[in-house]
């Protein structure tokens, strides 16, 4: 009985070392979720969408306003609406975009984080040009469902944006239902010259206060996606010109 | 009889060819500014947005009516003073310069009476020309442009308007540009009882203008006590209607302080012109 015994130890340890040894084949590369999340977005060729804009930059003040965006692959997007709206420059088609070419970009796990109550893991996306517009790209994902949580992209010329994402009806394609931009806003300088209110020195310590925030947010709720429509490209020419 | 006299006060000012002058002036500027941005308002405008965009795209249609009678009314009200007060400034030296003042108070009416009819009459040529204003920037913009929200850059930053929320803006704001305008008036023909030809009160407004603006806008802790009580400091409080939320105090603030400066350049005017010697 005692031999028995034994021999059962033997083959937990014999397990246990080989699942430590070749355990890690079995869990995915970043490389293949990466993969998986450029399936479910090349699996939407076109869409449009409802967009309600909440934001809240300093020194910008902005009712929410409404628009309807338009997308078609691979980067074609064009924001229609009826008043003024402020979107962020980077965020809708760049990190997809450049996800998209393998060739361009190294990726390397980092630590898991719950977001909103899901667990994801960080891909911190590294390019392998140093002359590119993205310097540094990192990415929480939700691997269960293939699908970002969580975006923190550095460019050259825009500085860092965070974005959240929040998913709805339209999960299995990868479309969020919101995304909550955080964007830098230190380098924003009012040109004096064009202000013409000269005479006015503003002393309200609210609105002092508000100049030295660096920080904004954009909150885009997204609403009645109509996707794989099929969108003619002449929706994305410009009518000015 | 101080409405038969306003009424050919009024007259008078309608005869003379430089009370036009006014109004051809407005009419070729805002012809000029509405030309000039149907050709590069996009530009102008990216010049205002330029430091946003770096990091945020707007979207929509920046250039539109609004914003451009928004920017004539702000390049505007900084000059139409001197169209205004070239005829009001005229409006009781003129009389002097060419002897009609002593057949003027040889009439049954007072000294009050004419001086009061004067600034009636100056009063109602200011509405003319506010509303003249009003009309060809509103209405030709909108027709050039059409309509939108309204973006307007302050020195605390960009507020956007929405469409709906801005026409009682600009009905306020040219009340307040007209009792600006009228605080104009009532200065050079205060200035204009005093002297004898029409060029000194034309001339000593603008310099009035001039040196008060320039006070207002040094940064200077020596003139902090003094530069709320200009009524300079007080003539671009129209733009506080386009702030959001409007500082509604503030506006009556600078109300009051131009009633003020009005109230008491009548009560000066009416006080030397009771005094005037006519007679030599």
């Amino acid at each position: 009985m005692k031999k028995v015994q034994n021999h059962r130890k033997q083959y937990f340890l014999l397990f246990g070392f080989l699942f430590a040894a070749f355990g890690g084949g079995f869990a995915q590369e970043p490389e293949k979720v990466i993969d998986k999340i450029n399936a479910k977005i090349t699996s939407v060729k076109d869409y449009t969408v409802n967009a309600h804009i909440d934001a809240d930059i300093p020194m910008i003040k902005i009712m929410p306003s409404n628009a309807k965006i338009y997308f078609k692959q691979k980067d074609k997007v064009k924001i229609e609406s009826k008043g003024i709206t402020i979107l962020p420059k980077q965020g809708f088609t760049e990190l997809n975009t450049f996800l998209s070419d393998k060739s361009k970009y190294s990726a390397v796990f980092g630590d898991s984080l719950k977001i909103n109550g899901t667990d994801t893991r960080l891909i911190n996306i590294i390019p392998n040009a140093a002359s590119g517009e993205i310097v540094l790209a990192k990415i929480w994902v939700d691997q269960k469902n293939s699908v970002i949580m969580r975006s923190q992209v550095t460019t050259q010329t825009n500085g860092t944006v965070k974005t959240d994402f929040k998913y709805g009806s339209q999960l299995r394609y990868g479309l969020p239902s919101e995304l909550k931009f955080e964007i830098d806003v230190k380098k924003f300088k009012m040109p004096k010259s064009v202000a013409a209110d000269i005479n006015k020195t503003s002393t309200d310590p609210k609105k002092a206060k508000e100049k030295k925030r660096t920080k904004g947010t954009i909150t885009i709720t997204l609403s009645d996606y109509k996707v794989n429509g099929g969108l003619s490209d002449a929706i994305f020419k410009d009518k000015k010109k | 009889m101080l409405f038969k006299n306003t009424y050919n006060e009024f007259i008078k000012i309608v005869s003379k060819p430089r009370s036009y002058l006014g109004l051809g002036a407005l009419t070729v500027l805002i012809g000029l500014i509405i030309f000039a941005m149907k050709a590069d308002g996009e530009s102008m405008v990216s010049f205002v947005t330029a430091s946003f965009e770096q990091t945020l795209s707007f979207n929509g249609k920046l250039v539109n009516g609004n914003l451009i009678a928004f920017i004539i009314l702000q390049m505007l009200v900084v000059h139409i003073p001197l169209l205004i007060a070239l005829v009001t400034g005229d409006l009781i030296s003129g009389e002097a310069a060419m002897g009609t003042i002593r057949m003027l108070a040889s009439k049954p009416i007072s000294r009050t009476q004419i001086v009061l009819s004067k600034f009636i009459a100056g009063a109602i040529y200011t509405l003319v020309i506010t509303l003249w204003l009003g009309i060809l920037s509103l209405l030709v913009s909108h027709l050039v442009f059409g309509s939108g929200d309204l973006m307007v850059l302050n020195s605390d930053g960009l507020v956007i308007l929405p469409e709906a929320d801005i026409l009682w803006r600009f009905g306020l704001a040219f009340c307040v540009a007209y009792l600006s305008l009228l605080t104009v008036a009532t200065l050079s023909i205060c200035l204009s009882a005093f002297a004898e030809n029409s060029i000194g009160p034309i001339v000593a407004t603008m310099a009035i203008i001039i040196i008060f603006t320039i006070i207002g806008s040094l940064d200077v802790t020596v003139f902090d006590t003094i530069k709320p009580y200009l009524f300079t400091t007080h003539m671009a409080s129209w733009r506080s209607f386009f702030e959001d939320p409007v500082p509604f105090d503030d506006i009556i603030n600078s109300i009051v302080i131009l009633l003020t400066h009005i109230v008491l350049l009548v009560g000066i005017t009416l006080f030397k012109f009771n005094r005037k010697d006519i007679t030599s």
